[in-house]
């Protein structure tokens, strides 16, 4: 394992959705893709960890502009829905969706922080080949990538001293729980997740994490 | 410390039987209906509430004991544990008609990280510093009313 600074120099502004955007997460994702089993996905990350802590840090990146976009989703449930998913009646037969119904199933607005970029940087201690391997294919990361956000326009990855726990003020460059935390103690705490999956809230704990939320 | 255990140990078992599942504990806890001092029953469907160790303080007047009620604002109560900062986790929560889903409730355990936990987000802002034209309009109007009471 080596220590490594990989970075995706980006064509479209980008969306995370409010975390870290740590590079676990991220190769986690493309490996379930491929694998289709959580746990073997993060079984795979081809990233050095330590008692489920990987060591990747959060997405770093200076925007050089922030704005908000809104996304309309209109669900047709006539067309989009399963009848099979409605209970049906007492006497066995369909429920029909009336018009009072379908307007449930209405539009939806959804809206996001877009932020535009030169460079996203995470540092690493992983398997460079490994790594390369997986990320070179992926040309888009981010939400709404089917929109066109998060667009890659290349990967490159060099050497790095950052291990993707602490940074040179031993400031943390991802969330770390307070008790495994060997550095700057006057950094920012936060309840956030550590570990993957990150979007499940029993890997959540009190964390030093990176000063900007990202 | 986990976000739900000290949910459910300072609040949720004030309201709600208490399971083998701190999750499911915690969303019950949000999404039923309980007895108020009216007589009456409710979820928590309106006002606040702000948990700390040992002190649930909650503007909905429920029938539960072991827990203070408050009639101020959202906002005079979070200026008011904000400004009396003692450095202890806290959950601050504000509701509405929808119930708070349990991936919503995050505790606050810095001033440069607090969280508000509604149903339709989680409002994030740092109270050291004065809100920027990206900041929730929560933590603005927040500031605007912490100005007018510092004035």
């Amino acid at each position: 394992m080596e220590k490594l600074t990989v970075t995706a120099h980006m064509k479209t502004p980008f969306i995370t959705g409010g975390g870290y955007m740590t590079f676990d997460a991220l190769l986690a994702g493309i490996l379930f893709d491929q694998l289709q089993d959580v746990e073997a996905a993060h079984a795979s990350v081809p990233i050095k960890c330590t008692d489920g802590l990987f060591h990747a840090s959060a997405a770093m990146y200076e925007p050089l502009d922030q704005s908000r976009v809104a996304f309309v989703a209109n669900m047709r449930a006539d067309h989009s829905l399963d009848a099979d998913l409605f209970p049906r009646k007492k006497d066995g037969t369909m429920r029909k969706m009336g018009r009072l119904r379908r307007r449930d199933f209405g539009a939806v607005m959804n809206s996001y922080d877009s932020k535009q970029v030169d460079s996203l940087e995470w540092h690493v201690e992983g398997d460079s080949e490994e790594i390369l391997k997986l990320i070179e294919p992926i040309s888009f990361i981010g939400k709404r990538r089917a929109s066109g956000f998060g667009e890659v326009h290349r990967w490159s990855i060099e050497s790095s001293e950052l291990d993707g726990l602490m940074g040179y003020l031993n400031e943390p460059l991802r969330p770390i729980p307070v008790e495994r935390f060997k550095g700057n103690t006057g950094s920012l705490k936060v309840d956030a997740a550590w570990r993957p999956a990150y979007w499940h809230p029993a890997n959540r704990a009190i964390c030093y994490a990176p000063e900007t939320p990202q | 410390m986990n976000t739900f255990d000290f949910f459910n140990d300072n609040f949720g078992r004030l309201l709600v039987e208490q399971g083998n599942d701190p999750f499911e504990n915690a969303a019950k806890a949000l999404r039923s209906s309980h007895p108020l001092a009216s007589g009456k029953n409710s979820r928590l469907g309106s006002g606040w509430a702000i948990v700390k160790e040992k002190n649930a303080v909650v503007q909905l007047k429920l029938a539960a004991t072991g827990i203070t009620y408050d009639d101020r604002t959202r906002f005079e109560a979070i200026i008011d544990a904000l400004e009396n900062w003692d450095n202890e986790p806290t959950i601050f929560m504000v509701f509405d008609k929808a119930p708070l889903p349990i991936s919503n409730l995050f505790l606050t355990v810095d001033l440069r990280a607090v969280r508000v936990c509604t149903p339709g987000g989680v409002y994030s802002f740092d109270y050291t510093l004065e809100p920027t034209e990206n900041s929730p309009q929560f933590y603005k109007t927040l500031y605007k009313q912490r100005m007018k009471n510092a004035s």
